[in-house]
């Protein structure tokens, strides 16, 4: 067979065809790249990058892209301030010829630093069971999630009696916890303790629906003054002023409610009266007792 | 009263939703359809608090656009859409790498296979919703624009969403290792 220039065109392709197939992988991935699999956040990295002559550099993090020329054969270093935040960073480096090694190193949280607080609601009524909503997000001095599960310490101070606490481990970063509030009234502070890290928060516990609702009747001619002993919950703590109290009277006219506000822990109405009366006290679903009036005609 | 759902998937399936529809803010002039990534979400088992079917919806919405966001602001180092659908930590860390990609002419290209995403945390007050996301992502780096690296891998973010007035927002955005949640 003649070699001709076809054939030896056609021999040719086939030994570049099997050149490539042993640079091109080579040119493809470059050298292999050792980084560390886990770094802290905020801490130096050196990645030793083989090889000879000049490269070029890229870290492509969650908030960071460098470039930057390296020498090949000697140990890269990535600052400190470059690998704050938390997440996965991509390391590339190519070389004078364009060929590129890359790897990936994860850079988690360091220790925690930050709470993020959240307690629900802001005010609650006493003794009532599972109302108290606290929640804690535990962040490291960059404010990365700690993903690390890490105890927080949720301490409850009531305005009155002892104090407790209650200890939750982190899932993903989030503690949280309920409870019921405690029987008196007045601030309760919860902080929220982890490590060497507090913050703390206030809740205002206030009494809850009144428990019982007695009054007393003095008559004067046609009126009749009705007044209220100390309205309290069932906690003993007084309800708070501006709680409606109703007093409704029915007599010979007919019947007429008079709403009235507690003020300094009673409250207060007068009536005229046309001949014999019934007066009744409420204050919200809680009826208290009734007094009969003989008024005069 | 608001429903609530005891075990929920809800899922952003239309690929292609126009941007006027994802804002209650009226916009006067016609927007272009966008391809929004695939959402699915989880919400079986979430606790304390069960999860509301709107709000469900409008998570995995937001989501996906907050995906689509990322992905143009990487591509076009551009962040002017980054403050629709982010807020915080992540807003200020995408806007810092958008930035840092400017400088230094390297963009980033993601091909965005979709997310599976599912609810692990709903605080009782209702102000705050950790998701962990398994996405299947293609991450092409450019420097200018030659190609220099190539990704096609599996990844997992732990996300934090909180409510605003008319949508929920991208609070946190951290990767993770892949991990059962």
């Amino acid at each position: 067979m003649k070699n001709t220039p076809r054939c030896y065109f056609t021999l040719c392709k086939r030994v570049i065809g099997l050149a490539l197939c042993f640079v091109l992988p080579g040119w493809a991935s470059g050298a292999e790249l050792h980084v560390p699999a886990t770094v802290e956040a905020g801490r130096t990295v050196s990645i030793p990058v083989p090889g000879s002559g000049q490269a070029t550099f890229y870290l492509v993090g969650p908030d960071v892209v460098v470039k930057r020329g390296v020498n090949l054969g000697s140990d890269l270093q990535i600052q400190s301030s470059d690998i704050r935040t938390a997440g996965f960073y991509r390391v590339i480096v190519c070389d004078s010829s364009s060929a590129c090694s890359s790897a990936t190193f994860e850079v988690k949280a360091a220790q925690p630093a930050h709470l993020s607080f959240f307690l629900h609601p802001s005010r609650v009524p006493v003794s009532f069971p599972d109302s108290i909503d606290a929640t804690a997000f535990v962040f490291d001095q960059y404010y990365n999630l700690v993903l690390t599960p890490v105890a927080v310490d949720f301490r409850i101070t009531p305005a009155s009696g002892a104090s407790f606490s209650r200890q939750v481990p982190t899932r993903n970063g989030v503690a949280w916890m309920r409870m019921g509030s405690t029987p008196h009234e007045g601030a309760v502070e919860v902080t929220a303790v982890s490590g060497k890290v507090e913050e703390a928060r206030v809740i205002q516990q206030v009494a809850a629906e009144a428990c019982e609702v007695r009054m007393k009747a003095v008559t004067s001619g046609k009126t009749v003054t009705l007044e209220t002993d100390p309205v309290r919950d069932c906690s003993g703590n007084a309800v708070p002023d501006g709680t409606v109290v109703s007093f409704t009277k029915i007599d010979r006219a007919g019947k007429s409610t008079v709403d009235t506000p507690i003020k300094k822990d009673v409250a207060r109405a007068q009536f005229s009266v046309e001949g014999p009366a019934r007066v009744s006290v409420a204050c919200g679903v809680v009826l208290g007792n009734e007094v009969d009036v003989n008024g005069k005609l | 009263m608001p429903r609530f759902v005891k075990a929920t998937t809800f899922a952003i399936a239309v690929s292609a939703l126009a941007v006027a529809q994802s804002s209650a803010a009226p916009r006067t002039e016609p927007q272009p359809q966008v391809q929004l990534p695939e959402v699915h979400l989880d919400a079986i088992g979430l606790s304390p608090r069960p999860i509301e079917e709107l709000t469900g919806t409008t998570i995995a919405r937001h989501y996906a656009l907050a995906w689509h966001d990322l992905a143009l602001g990487f591509e076009s180092d551009q962040a002017d859409g980054l403050d629709e659908e982010f807020v915080g930590f992540a807003r200020d860390r995408l806007m810092q790498r958008i930035d840092e990609q400017k400088q230094t002419g390297v963009h980033v290209r993601i091909l965005d296979h979709g997310h599976h995403l599912r609810a692990v945390f709903y605080s009782m007050d209702g102000t705050a919703m950790q998701l962990a996301d398994h996405v299947q992502l293609e991450i092409q780096t450019f420097d200018g624009n030659k190609l220099v690296d190539t990704q096609n891998s599996p990844h997992d973010y732990i996300v934090l969403m909180t409510p605003g007035a008319d949508r929920w927002y991208v609070r946190d955005l951290q990767e993770v290792s892949a991990k059962p949640f």
